[in-house]
C-alpha cells in the first residue's frame, strides 16, 4: 500500500485541509513511492497502488512544489526505460499521421508538449489510432495494453516538456456534493446533467461519460480533447477536478430510486413509455372488457 | 333498512325517478367509447395522488441549505420547493411512488384526451347536437396541458426551471403587452420568488377546479344528449343500443377504473420518471443539455426548435421569433380545433342532427384532413427531441433539424393523400364492413389446385350474425317502433306507457339477464313523435331492482 493511501486512512480530517487549493495542487509531485504495477497488459485501474513505478518526471506537473501528503490527485511517473519501446510503438501506429517525431503533419496535429495526459486519454480510450480523421473520434476498445500505452505516453512526453501528467484520482479524498455543483455548472451543458451525452451542432457530440475511467475523466477535464474546453489549474483546482470525477463516477450507477431508469435522457423516453406502455396497456384493457365491432 | 333509507330520501328529494332512470340508462358498448373514460380515471388518480403530494410539498422559493437523505446534494443551497420534493422522494413513506404515479397519470391523462379527441373527430361525433361538448373537450385539453406544465415546473429542478425560463420568454414575445404579461405573472423579472407559489395555486386549485367543472359539464351534456353509436343492425338515429347503466355498464366502468389505476400504479412503482435528484436545483446560470418538456408540450418545443430565427419589425415593434411557434401556433391550433364543428358545417352545409357515427372511411375528406393535421403535430412532437434522436442514431444535429423542417411540410400532405386514398378505397370495396367469406384452396382429382370461395352462409345464419348485438346483449327491450323493425313481427301495439314497464303488452320479455340491454328512444324525438305522459324515455328492459 502506498504512503498516501495510508495517510489518507489515518487522517480522515485531511479532507478539510485539502479543500484549500494551495494544499492540493501539489499533491503528487513528491510522492514517488508507488507500488509495483503488473507489467504485462495490466488492465487500467483507478487504484494508484496498481500503477507502475515509472519514476520519470519528464512531464510538467501542476503545482510544482512538493506535496506534504496524498492529495486527491496524484500524477503518474513514467518510466524512462520504456521510452524506446514507446518509440517503436509510436513509429508503428502513430507516426504515419503525426510524424516520426510527433511533430504533426497535414493529416494530424503536433503532439509535442501536449503532456502525457493528452496522449494517454486518446490512446487509452481507444480513440487513437483513428481510422478517419474527418469524423469525431469515438471511444472503442483500446488497441494497446496499459503498459504499451504508458510507453507511448513516456515517449511522446519525452520529446518536449509541458502539458499535464497522467492524473490518478483518489476518490476517497473527493467531495461528491461539490462535484455535483461543479458538474452541473461546467459539464452538464454539453454532457447533460446525467452524463448521458448528447448531440451538439454539425455532427459533433458530447459523448456519454458512462464508460470513462476516473483517470480518463480527469485527463479530459485537464486536456480538453476535441471540442471540449480545457480546464487548467487556474480554472479548476486538483481538488475540484477530483470532486467532478467523483460525481461522474457516481453517475455511472446513481441512486436510481423509483424503479427502472429509462435512459436518463429526461421526458423523451418517459413520453414514449407513458403513451405506448401506459395508455397502450389501458387501451388494450379497454379492448378486452369493452365491446367490439359487430 | 336500505328501502327505508331510500324512501326517506325519496320523500324529501324525489330522487327515485331520477335514480331509476339513471340506473336504466343505456350506454353503447364499444371499446373506443372508453377512451374518454381513461382520461377521466387518470384524472381521478391525479386528484388522489395530488392530494397526497400537497401534504408534503412546500411551495416556496425560499433558499435553504439541504441536509436531507440524498447525499450528493448535501449542503447545497436549494429552494424549499426542491428540498421538499427531495424529501418526498427519499424520506416520506410511499412518497416517491405517489409522485411517480402522479406524473405517469398526467402523461396518460393527456394522451387519453388526445386519443379520445381523435376518436370523436374521425367518427364525426362532434356534429350537431354535440358541438358544445366538443368545445368543452377542447378547453379540457388545453387545461390539461397547462396544468401538466405547471405541475412539472413545481419541483424547481434544473430541467423544469429551464422550462419556466422558456415560458417567461414566450410571454415576453407577445407584441406590445408581452413584458407586462410576463412581469405580471412572475411578479417581476425572471425568476423572482413568486412563481412557484403562484404556479402551485394554479396547479392544485384553480385549474383542477376548472377541469372538474368542465368535466362535469362534459359528462352532464353527454348524459343528456345520450351517447353516439356506430351504425349497425338495429341502430338508428332515434335509439341507443347498448348495455344498461346498472349493473352491466357500472361494473364495466368501475372495473376499467381499477385497471387504469393499476396500470398507472405499476408504472409509478416500477418505472422511474423525472428523477429530480439527478437534475439538481434550478439555478439560472446552470443548464443541462437534452432538456425536453413532458410529451404533451413536445409539439410546442418542436415548433420552437424548427422555427428559423426570423424577427419581424413593424410599427416600431419587433416581433421576436419565439412568438410565431409558441404563441401564434398554439393560438391557431386551439382556435381551429374548437371551431372545427362549425368549420365543417360551413363546408358540408349539413344541419341535420347526427347520433350515428361515421366510419372514418365513410367521409374520406374529413379523415384526410384529420390525418394530415395530426401528422403535422406528430412531426413537431418528434422535432422536440432533435438532439436525443441525433445522438441516438449518430446523426448530425443540423441534419436532423433540417430533416424535420422539410418533413414538417412534406409528411402532412402525403399522410393526408394516403389517408384519403385508403379511406376512399376501403369505402368503395363491395361488402365493406361485412363479414369476409373465406377462400379455400382445393385439389381436384387430377392433382391441380384451385381456389374457391366458401359457400355463402345460409340466409338464416346470415340473419343471426347480422342481428347479433354487442356481446352482452341477450334480449332487446324494444319500443313499439323498433320492435317491428327488428323482430320483424307485427306485434300488436299496446297502449302508451313506458315500454320498460314489466306489464307492457305485446313484448315477450322472456327471462331478463341482470345486465339487460335495451334500445332507448331519445327523449327529444320521443316528445315529438309519441308524447309520453312524463316525457321520460321509454325504458330499456332491465330488472328494475
Amino acid at each position: 500500500m502506498s504512503i498516501e493511501r495510508r495517510r489518507a486512512a489515518k487522517l480522515p480530517n485531511l479532507k478539510r485541509r485539502v479543500l484549500l487549493p494551495a494544499a492540493v495542487g501539489v499533491a503528487a509531485a513528491g510522492i514517488t513511492t508507488l507500488a509495483l504495477l503488473p507489467q504485462a497488459g495490466a488492465a487500467q485501474s483507478n487504484n494508484p497502488s496498481d500503477l507502475g513505478n515509472y519514476g520519470y518526471t519528464g512531464s510538467y506537473i501542476y503545482g510544482g512544489t512538493q506535496s506534504k501528503g496524498g492529495g486527491p490527485i496524484t500524477y503518474e511517473k513514467l518510466n524512462p526505460a520504456s521510452i524506446p519501446y514507446g518509440k517503436t510503438l509510436f513509429l508503428e501506429s502513430c507516426s504515419t499521421c503525426h510524424g516520426v517525431e510527433a511533430q504533426g503533419t497535414s493529416r494530424a496535429p503536433n503532439l509535442q508538449g501536449l503532456g502525457a495526459a493528452t496522449i494517454d486519454f486518446w490512446v487509452s480510450t481507444g480513440r487513437m489510432p483513428l481510422a478517419d480523421p474527418t469524423v469525431q473520434a469515438v471511444q472503442k476498445p483500446p488497441r494497446f495494453s496499459r503498459s504499451q500505452t504508458l510507453a507511448i505516453d513516456a515517449y511522446v512526453s519525452s520529446l518536449a516538456p509541458g502539458g499535464p501528467a497522467i492524473p490518478n484520482v483518489n476518490l476517497t479524498l473527493a467531495n461528491l456534493a461539490q462535484g455535483e455543483s461543479l458538474f452541473s455548472t461546467n459539464c452538464a451543458a454539453c454532457h447533460t446533467i446525467t452524463g448521458a451525452g448528447d448531440a451538439l451542432a454539425s455532427g459533433v457530440f458530447a459523448p456519454s461519460l458512462m464508460a470513462a475511467t476516473t483517470t480518463q475523466i480527469a485527463e479530459a477535464v485537464r486536456t480538453g480533447p476535441g471540442n471540449m474546453p480545457r480546464f487548467g489549474p487556474n480554472t479548476l483546482t486538483d481538488q475540484q477536478v477530483a470532486d467532478i470525477v467523483k460525481y461522474v463516477d457516481y453517475l455511472k450507477a446513481p441512486n436510481d430510486r423509483g424503479g427502472m431508469a429509462i435512459g436518463h435522457v429526461g421526458p423523451v423516453t418517459e413520453g414514449f413509455v407513458g403513451i405506448i406502455i401506459g395508455l397502450g396497456t389501458v387501451m388494450l384493457a379497454g379492448l378486452w372488457i369493452g365491446g367490439r365491432a359487430k | 333498512m336500505i328501502t327505508q333509507t331510500a324512501d326517506w330520501f325519496d320523500e324529501r328529494l324525489g330522487i327515485a325517478k331520477f335514480t331509476r332512470k339513471s340506473l336504466n340508462k343505456i350506454f353503447p358498448d364499444h371499446w373506443s367509447f372508453m377512451l374518454g373514460e381513461i382520461a377521466m380515471y387518470s384524472f381521478i388518480v391525479l386528484l388522489f395522488t395530488g392530494v397526497f403530494l400537497t401534504l408534503f410539498f412546500v411551495p416556496s422559493s425560499k433558499e435553504i441549505i439541504y441536509h436531507g437523505a440524498y447525499k450528493p446534494l448535501d449542503g447545497h443551497k436549494v429552494s424549499e420547493a426542491y428540498a421538499s420534493t427531495l424529501d418526498l422522494s427519499f424520506s416520506v413513506r410511499a412518497g416517491l411512488v405517489m409522485r411517480q404515479m402522479h406524473h405517469w397519470a398526467a402523461n396518460v391523462f393527456v394522451a387519453a384526451i388526445v386519443v379520445h379527441l381523435c376518436r370523436v373527430f374521425f367518427t364525426g361525433a362532434f356534429r350537431k347536437p354535440r358541438e358544445i361538448n366538443w368545445v368543452i373537450g377542447t378547453m379540457l385539453l388545453i387545461l390539461a396541458i397547462v396544468n401538466g406544465f405547471l405541475g412539472y415546473s413545481l419541483p424547481d429542478d434544473l430541467i423544469s426551471g429551464t422550462g419556466i425560463r422558456i415560458a417567461f420568454s414566450i410571454l415576453l414575445s407577445v407584441p406590445v403587452v408581452g413584458s407586462y404579461l410576463a412581469f405580471f405573472l412572475f411578479g417581476g423579472n425572471f425568476p423572482g420568488h413568486s412563481i412557484i407559489p403562484r404556479f402551485y395555486a394554479l396547479h392544485i386549485l384553480i385549474i383542477p377546479a376548472l377541469i372538474a367543472g368542465l368535466l362535469g359539464a362534459h359528462l352532464a351534456i353527454m348524459w343528456h344528449q345520450k351517447h353516439t353509436q356506430y351504425k349497425g343492425k338495429g341502430k338508428s338515429e332515434r335509439n341507443v343500443v347498448g348495455v344498461a347503466m346498472w349493473p352491466a355498464y357500472a361494473l364495466q366502468a368501475g372495473g376499467f377504473f381499477f385497471l387504469t389505476a393499476a396500470v398507472i400504479a405499476i408504472l409509478g412503482g416500477l418505472v422511474q420518471i423525472n428523477p429530480i435528484w439527478l437534475y439538481g436545483q434550478y439555478i439560472p446560470y446552470k443548464v443541462s443539455y437534452a432538456v425536453q418538456p413532458d410529451w404533451y408540450m413536445g409539439w410546442l418545443d418542436g415548433a420552437l426548435r424548427l422555427m428559423p430565427s426570423w424577427e419581424i419589425v413593424g410599427f416600431g415593434h419587433m416581433i421576436p421569433t419565439v412568438f410565431f411557434p409558441a404563441v401564434l401556433l398554439p393560438g391557431i391550433t386551439f382556435t381551429a380545433l374548437a371551431l372545427w364543428p362549425f368549420i365543417e358545417k360551413k363546408i358540408t352545409k349539413d344541419t341535420a342532427e347526427h347520433h350515428l357515427l361515421d366510419n372514418p372511411r365513410d367521409v374520406p375528406w374529413r379523415t384526410s384532413v384529420g390525418v394530415g393535421v395530426l401528422a403535422f403535430y406528430v412531426v413537431l412532437f418528434f422535432a422536440s427531441s432533435t438532439d436525443v434522436l441525433a445522438n441516438s442514431f449518430q446523426l448530425s444535429l443540423n441534419f436532423v433539424l433540417w430533416g424535420f423542417r422539410i418533413l414538417l411540410f412534406v409528411v402532412p400532405p402525403i399522410a393526408a393523400f394516403v389517408a384519403y386514398k385508403v379511406a376512399k378505397e376501403a369505402g368503395s370495396v363491395p361488402g365493406t364492413g361485412r363479414r369476409k367469406r373465406a377462400n379455400v384452396i382445393l385439389r381436384n382429382a387430377q392433382g391441380a389446385y384451385y381456389t374457391e370461395q366458401t359457400a355463402p352462409r345460409s340466409p338464416q345464419h346470415e340473419e343471426e350474425v347480422a342481428e347479433e348485438l354487442p356481446e352482452e346483449v341477450v334480449y332487446h327491450a324494444l319500443d313499439r317502433d323498433h320492435r317491428d323493425e327488428l323482430v320483424g313481427t307485427a306485434a300488436p301495439s299496446g297502449a302508451g306507457g313506458p315500454a320498460g314497464s314489466p306489464s307492457h303488452p305485446g313484448v315477450d320479455l322472456g327471462p331478463l339477464p341482470s345486465g339487460g340491454s335495451g334500445i332507448f328512444r331519445i327523449p327529444r324525438v320521443r316528445r315529438s313523435a309519441a308524447p309520453d305522459d312524463n316525457g321520460e324515455p321509454i325504458g330499456g328492459i332491465g330488472d328494475r331492482g
